[in-house]
């Protein structure tokens, strides 16, 4: 097998080749074309083939991971976007939770109302209702009204359509009938319906992510055919896959119509990278560690399973999105974090960045802010002649400079401001992980912290000092961890069901039934992409809560038809969990079931291992000595500092830091205190003390 | 009553700006963590949904660190005077507190916000059985106990007794034992007992989290790092807002507000709030003399300590240091030192025990507006104009033995701003929960909400409009009963600098025949039918500017949006929108000018 990852990123498109025969990989970075990202994409797949001498018709499969659909909603740059509601309802777009994003601010905009997803004109109501238990009729659908609404949406120029109506989720016919009738009246339109894009209850929630999967479906729809006609063009017969914020793959024709999945795309592919690579060397209690040039992402992953957000906390660009989502903890904190003194003598890192351009000072771009990078070179922790495998110098005077700067506004020295830098920043990140691990009942210091990105090996250590945690990998190619991860997916499709079901009272047929259909349309939906049942791994999984609760946590529920014992397991595990996240439980109080949960895996073909390190010895991987400046028993120090090439690092040849470890993507840190040693699996492994 | 004064300090040990700030991010993690975790644990919907509650830390000073980002400011603002408040109960009684102690606090005129309000306060102890701090949550129950159910609309309250359950600092876990009898006592006299119970439960929970962390934080750093670090950060705060307050021009600002009171009852209505603003290089004083006089029978009294003091250091705070425009700011007690205030004793805004308080929430949000108002002539571009006054529901209904209690705030709006719109249907000023969906409320209760949508051609003229309020119906599908406290159904939301006055709020009540009444804005508990229902419509807030100076685009947006008809763009905005939905062009400069003169 020969698959192709390709990641778009904002600045540069990364590309990965591996052939599954040969056990060979190759690595490839072009230019993002941001006008179409899939231009720059294909040319980098021609070049890549063409490099590795593979014909573009061998290869089997592409995977892609895409910020399209995130930078329309962050740019706010969708289709013209229609509604058809339940009568009564028009303004739930609007109104959403009533509640304003900030406590303390008169002159705050409220995204949903500030850029609607959809506007009032375009928000038509027709006579409709549906009604708790079941979704019965209390209105019956008045067709005609949904058939004008589709003809005034041709007429105005309305591209996309979504249809919500209330309690859909417990009965869909209305929605489904009403996308028919519109599709009658005006074929060409993008038609989302609310229950088939996030079948749950919580009205807003669901029919705001139904409209957005409308407002960005257009523009994905169009983005991924035209990617698929690019690649038949440069002689590629392979198939698209696109990465899913769920951490599995889809295919182009099921992001063509559900381009909400892909919300998290590229950091979700980060993650699974992070597994994969750690895997080699194995490790499986991981808290990958992403950070680029403005944001850092972390994610957890625990035996190879890596966590969900719940659905109540998954929002993008301020808007609420009910769609499974690996749990990736994002903050403003990267190597072009800009550090300033704010109007009340505070010193603060970020989240301002200085981007690319003009980027920190030592790009020497003309950037007049001290950034992280800055502050990194200032303390001898960068090498200026050997940035990104010396592809560019930094200007160490230009770093000193901003850095002075900095110091005189705080009244403190040079080395002082910018380690500060350092630690402030160090300190984000840890708190950003601390949301992640100790506030949900995880130990971080049972966890080996997988650093990658520009930026992360920077950080890695003393990030994990902060933490406690005793360890941290390098993958070999961290700035390509993403673009290694597309290949180690799955095809990965979610079926979900609102159930409320209480202890005590549960309908077991119902609850089997529920799971049948869930599991019938599952495998509808791999059936489309040419899987068979026996190649679909099932997995169930319930929404739990104690009655009155309004947050549920995620139990998985086991395989076959469910009887009393198998719901006894359930209600353990969910007081187990709860105890776990919450540190508490409430043995006495009955359970609700409120969503059940039906995930699909197929398994995909996967990356090759990378070859293992053939360096021959310390002495002849170090580049130079220079001095760099460490914090060592609470006072800064300048010490002797071995830089080393990582290409030329000879396996399982430990070595003390403080030290440097340069490659053409990233640049490690191994602090005074440390020690780091390249294993057999390639990865760097720090290790304290 | 004035706020912390800048010299009491203790600790003037210096600390580095890197630790403080590593300082201040870890104690917002901490609170973050407890309000997380209590959100996630609880049961009734007026917290887990709504959000009505607060978490902090809090120093062995009294003095908050650090405050939840997911709470309401009327939650954690007045954790400070709780923690206050049980300290001057501890003292008249000779009480002590010990490790493991827990604390229930509710008393309105020791600090409490009001009596559903309850705090749980951890002190928290080093393994040398030294107190280094307290750990707080805050949150609105569903039920106190009171003589009708649930805990608003309790507006015929005679005085504090009748409002529920006092708790004044008792000790609901001594020394790590459960104080059995008044758990008991909670069980016994409470509706709903098992929400209620299990949320307070999940706010003890919450609590020991908090000081668990608070105390891992002094393990880390060491107690004289983090005391110092807090007095940087309060100092930080204080500095900030006196930067703030010394852009103002000195001087006197003086402003007058109403609010509805009972207005089916002529002895009790039409309350006058006065807030007068003195400025003075970084200090400012808001006086509230010329205020009504308290009245003595019904609950619309607001404590001073808890409602009044949240009210006017939220409404600076937004307005001074809008986090939209100033970025996020520690939230601490160094934010208040520059603000004293003063409200004579037994005025509306500073009752004498046994008054009633526990319907304080509009009136509460009066001052806010008021205080604002006021501030128009010192910082025109920095507020809005007025602000539309909010409503809460209690429905409820017996299940068996069983109580069920929903409660409902009906949201307002903002007024329009200088360079933007009003918000349209939040929350408002001090208030900042969130509602519940439709298909929560119908699968958990006997209730339909047959609509609920902004206002029709409602919005408030001016050159930035003002915000819409919304519609609320909801039908009874069983006999149930109701109770409303609210505001804004006579004095309509002030328009400023030629904008339009806002839209009031009103009440309806449709009996099965369909036949409808008015109802008042505040209103005890009544039985309601099958069948019946119940229609809300929300506040506009006011215009900002003359709205014949509003670019004819954004009329026309505004009709084609259908926030107003094609007649109020030609009344109000004198602007000419033809059938086909386009500007009219001459006609508009025509009937512009004909405005102008």
């Amino acid at each position: 097998m020969k698959l192709i990852g390709v990641d778009v990123g904002g600045t540069f498109t990364d590309l990965i080749i591996t052939d599954s025969d040969t056990q060979e990989t190759d690595i490839h970075k072009v230019p993002t074309t941001p006008e179409d990202p899939s231009i720059g994409a294909t040319e980098g797949i021609a070049e890549l083939c063409a490099r590795s001498g593979i014909e573009p018709g061998a290869i089997d499969h592409v995977f892609h991971g895409t910020t399209i659909a995130t930078n329309a909603v962050l740019e706010h740059d969708g289709a013209r976007t229609g509604m058809i509601t339940s009568e009564g309802y028009r303004d739930i777009l609007h109104i959403g939770r009533h509640q304003r994003p900030e406590n303390y601010s008169i002159m705050q905009d409220i995204p949903w109302q500030s850029r609607p997803l959809v506007r009032r004109r375009y928000r038509k109501t027709v006579p409709e209702r549906l009604v708790p238990p079941s979704g019965d009729v209390l209105v019956a659908l008045d067709e005609d009204a949904v058939r004008q609404a589709a003809r005034e949406f041709k007429a105005e120029g309305v591209e996309a359509i979504a249809i919500c109506f209330l309690f859909s989720y417990l009965e869909p016919k209305h929605e489904q009938r009403a996308r028919e009738i519109v599709l009658e009246e005006y074929p060409e339109a993008f038609v989302a319906t609310s229950a088939r894009v996030a079948p749950q209850f919580r009205e807003f929630e669901r029919f705001t992510t139904a409209a957005m999967n409308a407002f960005i479906g257009p523009k994905v729809r169009n983005y991924v055919q035209r990617f698929g006609g690019r690649l038949g063009d440069a002689g590629l017969s392979a198939d698209l896959h696109i990465m899913g914020s769920n951490g599995g793959v889809a295919t182009a024709q099921t992001v063509a119509e559900l381009p909400v999945v892909t919300l998290l795309s590229g950091p979700a592919a980060g993650v699974l990278g992070g597994a994969w690579t750690a895997a080699l060397s194995g490790r499986s209690r991981l808290i990958t560690f992403d950070v680029g040039g403005t944001s850092a992402d972390i994610g957890i992953v625990i035996d190879g399973q890596y966590s969900e957000a719940t659905a109540r906390d998954t929002w993008i660009g301020g808007y609420p999105i009910l769609v499974a989502m690996i749990d990736i903890g994002t903050i403003g904190a990267g190597g072009g974090s800009i550090a300033h003194v704010d109007a009340g003598g505070g010193f603060k890192v970020g989240p301002q960045s200085a981007g690319a351009r003009p980027g920190p000072a030592c790009y020497g771009f003309d950037g007049k802010e001290p950034t992280v990078t800055d502050a990194n070179l200032a303390l001898g922790r960068l090498d200026a002649e050997n940035f990104l495998g010396g592809s560019m110098s930094l200007d160490t005077d230009a770093a000193e400079k901003v850095i002075d700067g900095l110091a005189e506004k705080l009244g403190i020295e040079r080395f002082e401001a910018a380690e500060g830098v350092l630690t402030i920043m160090n300190s984000n990140m840890a708190n950003a992980i601390r949301a992640k691990t100790v506030q949900k009942g995880i130990d971080p210091r049972g966890f080996s912290l997988v650093a990658f990105g520009g930026a992360g090996p920077l950080h890695g250590a003393e990030v994990a000092d902060m933490l406690g945690i005793p360890e941290v990998v390098v993958p070999p190619h961290p700035g390509i961890t993403s673009a290694a991860g597309l290949l180690t997916t799955d095809l990965k499709y979610d079926q979900i069901k609102t159930e409320f079901q209480v202890k005590g009272t549960v309908d077991l047929d119902k609850l089997n039934r529920d799971f049948q259909s869930l599991s019938k349309e599952l495998l509808d939906q791999f059936a489309s992409d040419g899987l068979t049942e026996a190649e679909v791994e099932q997995l169930r999984f319930g929404d739990l809560r104690y009655v009155g609760q309004g947050y549920e946590l995620r139990v998985a529920i086991p395989a076959g038809s469910l009887d009393d014992a198998a719901l006894e397991q359930v209600w353990q595990a969910f007081h187990e969990i709860h105890e776990q996240e919450y540190g508490h439980f409430f043995s006495d109080s009955p359970i609700e079931i409120v969503n059940i949960r039906l995930t699909g895996v197929g398994a995909m073909p996967k990356i090759a291992n990378p070859p293992a390190p053939t360096g021959e010895s310390l002495d002849a991987a170090q580049a130079k000595t220079a001095t760099s400046v460490f914090r060592v028993d609470g006072a800064l120090q300048r010490l002797e500092t071995n830089f080393y090439i990582r290409a030329k690092l000879p396996p399982d040849t430990p070595f003390d830091g403080p030290a440097v470890i340069l490659q053409k993507d990233t640049t490690t840190v191994v602090p005074p205190g440390w020690s780091a040693t390249l294993d057999k699996g390639a990865n760097l492994i720090l290790t304290k003390g | 009553m004035s706020g912390n004064g800048s010299a009491n300090r203790s600790n003037t040990r210096a600390i580095d700006p890197v630790t403080a700030n590593v300082i201040q991010g870890a104690l917002e993690n901490i609170a973050v963590e407890m309000g997380y975790k209590l959100m996630r644990m609880s049961y009734s919907s007026i917290i887990r949904e709504s959000e009505d509650f607060g978490a902090a830390i809090i120093d062995t000073q009294g003095r908050q660190l650090c405050e939840s980002k997911q709470s309401t400011p009327l939650q954690s603002g007045p954790i400070p005077g709780y923690v206050k408040g049980m300290h001057q109960l501890f003292e008249e009684r000779g009480d002590v507190l010990r490790p493991g102690d827990v604390i229930i606090h509710n008393s309105a005129y020791h600090g409490a916000s009001h009596g559903p309000d309850v705090a749980f306060i951890v002190p928290v102890f080093t393994d040398k059985d030294k107190l280094v701090g307290y750990s707080v949550t805050t949150a609105h129950h569903l039920d106190i106990g009171a003589l009708s159910p649930g805990s608003c609309g309790i507006v015929d309250a005679m005085d504090a007794y009748a409002e529920g359950l006092q708790f004044k600092a008792l000790k609901a876990y001594d020394q790590g034992v459960k104080n059995e009898a008044l758990w008991c006592i909670l069980r016994d006299n409470i509706r709903a007992s098992d929400l209620v119970v299990g949320d307070m439960e999940a706010q003890v929970a919450a609590s020991r989290i908090g000081a668990d962390r608070f105390l891992e934080l002094i393990e880390r750093y060491g107690l004289p790092t983090v005391e110092a670090a807090s007095d940087a950060l309060m100092d930080y705060s204080e500095r900030l807002m006196r930067q703030a307050i010394e852009e103002l021009p000195d001087g006197s600002y003086s402003a007058v507000g109403h609010l509805d009171g009972f207005l089916d009852d002529p002895a009790r209505r039409d309350y006058k709030i006065a807030v007068t603003v003195q400025v003075s290089g970084s200090d400012l004083t808001v006086d509230l003399s010329g205020t009504a006089d308290q009245c003595n029978d019904r609950p619309i009294n607001m404590p001073l300590e808890g409602t009044v003091d949240c009210a006017i250091w939220l409404t600076l705070r937004s307005i001074l240091l809008d986090s939209t425009v100033y970025g996020s700011i520690p939230q601490n007690s160094g934010l208040v030192r520059p603000i004293t205030i003063v409200a004579p004793e037994g005025c509306l805004a500073n009752p004498i025990f046994p008054a009633p308080t526990i319907a304080r929430f509009a009136p509460g949000n009066i001052v806010a507006d008021t205080l604002m108002k006021a501030l128009t002539q010192a910082v025109p571009k920095q507020v809005g104009a007025g602000v539309g006054n909010l409503k809460v529901v209690a429905f409820s209904g017996i299940k068996g033995e069983q109580h069920w209690v929903h409660m409902e705030i009906h949201e307002g709006s903002y007024g329009g701003r200088y360079g933007k719109d009003g918000m349209d249907a939040v929350d408002t000023l001090y208030a900042n929960t969130r509602n519940n969906p439709i298909e929560d409320i119908e699968s958990h209760t006997p209730l339909r909400v047959k609509r609920y949508e902004l206002r029709d051609d409602a919005a408030a003229a001016g050159r930035w409009r003002g915000g819409i309020g919304s519609i609320r119906e909801v039908e009874f599908l069983e006999d149930s009963f109701i109770s409303i406290e609210g505001d804004g159904h006579k004095f309509a939301p002030w328009g400023f600098d030629g904008g339009s006055e806002g839209n009031t709020a009103s009440l309806d009540y449709m009996d099965a025949a369909g036949t409808k009444n008015s109802l008042p804005s505040m209103m005890p508990s009544r039985a309601v039918k099958a069948g019946e229902s119940l229609a809300l419509t929300g506040t506009c807030g006011g215009g900002y500017g003359d709205p014949m100076t509003r670019p004819e685009t954004a009329v026309l947006e505004d009709v084609l949006d259908g926030y107003i008809s094609v007649q109020t763009a030609k009344e109000d905005y004198g602007v000419i929108v033809t059938p086909g939905g386009e500007i009219d062009s001459a006609a508009t400069a025509q009937q512009r000018s004909a405005a102008s003169k």
